[in-house]
């Protein structure tokens, strides 16, 4: 099947350049004179984050797409886009707290914007479960579809969190209009991790979506 | 008088964030296989 060749290549290609990446953060990054080497994390994790959210975004819009127009292919990416969502969302909350002990003292804290993204990990989860425990698609896709969009609208949240309460996790860095700036070296390896994490996020959905399609006229010859 | 700042000796916790980082997106892209030659087996 074209689309599960095209979104292995996509994969393949986004696992090398992951190790570009690497590659990149160890040996052409300054080590920053407060954080050490732990600041290096963030190569990683700010780009799963950025996808985490995304992702959610796309399963809502799907989602409400799909709840006007029934077409089975929106919601087959939504499921995909949730899967892979989850597991960028898993890495945002590994790789943070990580990142969290050497430098806040902790390896988690109740504040908002882990909070709430703990929240996103738990609506992923719960959107997966459900997918697997209703039998019949229609019904499946419409209850999936209403947790994609409470998903999608709790994704602003994570976002304003660091305005809205006071948190230990700080403010954007890279987009913020203001001073400091990150330096070139450091900006240019954020920036070729982002394009790698979205180069994955693409060949996993792809992938994700092949499969399902393929289950799907598995399902569809055993009934026949 | 200001004595130069070293950084923190923390590189362990780097490596352990990449190498988790990277054990989840193979261990992702192994089940993304498994489950397609599953599909695709007659």
């Amino acid at each position: 099947m074209r689309m599960l060749r095209v979104g292995r290549w996509l994969t393949a290609i986004g696992l090398v350049l992951l190790a570009g990446v690497y590659v990149r953060a160890l040996a052409y990054t300054p080590i920053e004179a407060t954080q050490g080497m732990a600041q290096k994390i963030f190569y990683l994790h700010v780009p799963a984050a950025i996808w985490a959210e995304t992702a959610m975004i796309l399963v809502g819009l799907a989602s409400v797409v799909y709840l006007f127009t029934k077409d089975p292919r929106l919601d087959r990416f939504a499921a995909s886009s949730a899967e892979v969502g989850t597991v960028f969302c898993a890495i945002v909350l590994t790789t943070g707290p990580i990142w969290g002990k050497p430098i806040w003292g902790t390896w988690w804290s109740w504040d908002a914007r882990l909070t709430f993204t703990l929240f996103l990990f738990l609506i992923y989860v719960g959107y997966l479960l459900l997918r697997g425990a209703v039998a019949d698609p229609g019904a499946r896709a419409r209850f999936a579809a209403v947790i994609g969009i409470c998903g999608m609208c709790e994704v602003p949240f994570i976002h304003l969190s660091v305005y809205m309460f006071p948190t230990l996790h700080p403010m954007p860095i890279v987009l913020q209009p203001g001073r400091p700036r990150l330096p070139g070296s450091m900006l240019e390896t954020w920036l070729f991790s982002l394009g790698v994490f979205t180069l994955l996020y693409v060949g996993f959905v792809v992938q994700r979506y092949a499969v399902s399609y393929l289950r799907e006229q598995l399902e569809a010859l055993a009934e026949t | 008088m200001m004595l130069p700042q070293t950084p923190p000796q923390n590189s362990g916790y780097m490596i352990a964030a990449y190498v988790i980082a990277g054990a989840i997106l193979l261990g992702y892209t192994l089940s993304l296989y498994l489950r397609a030659r599953r599909s695709l087996r007659p």
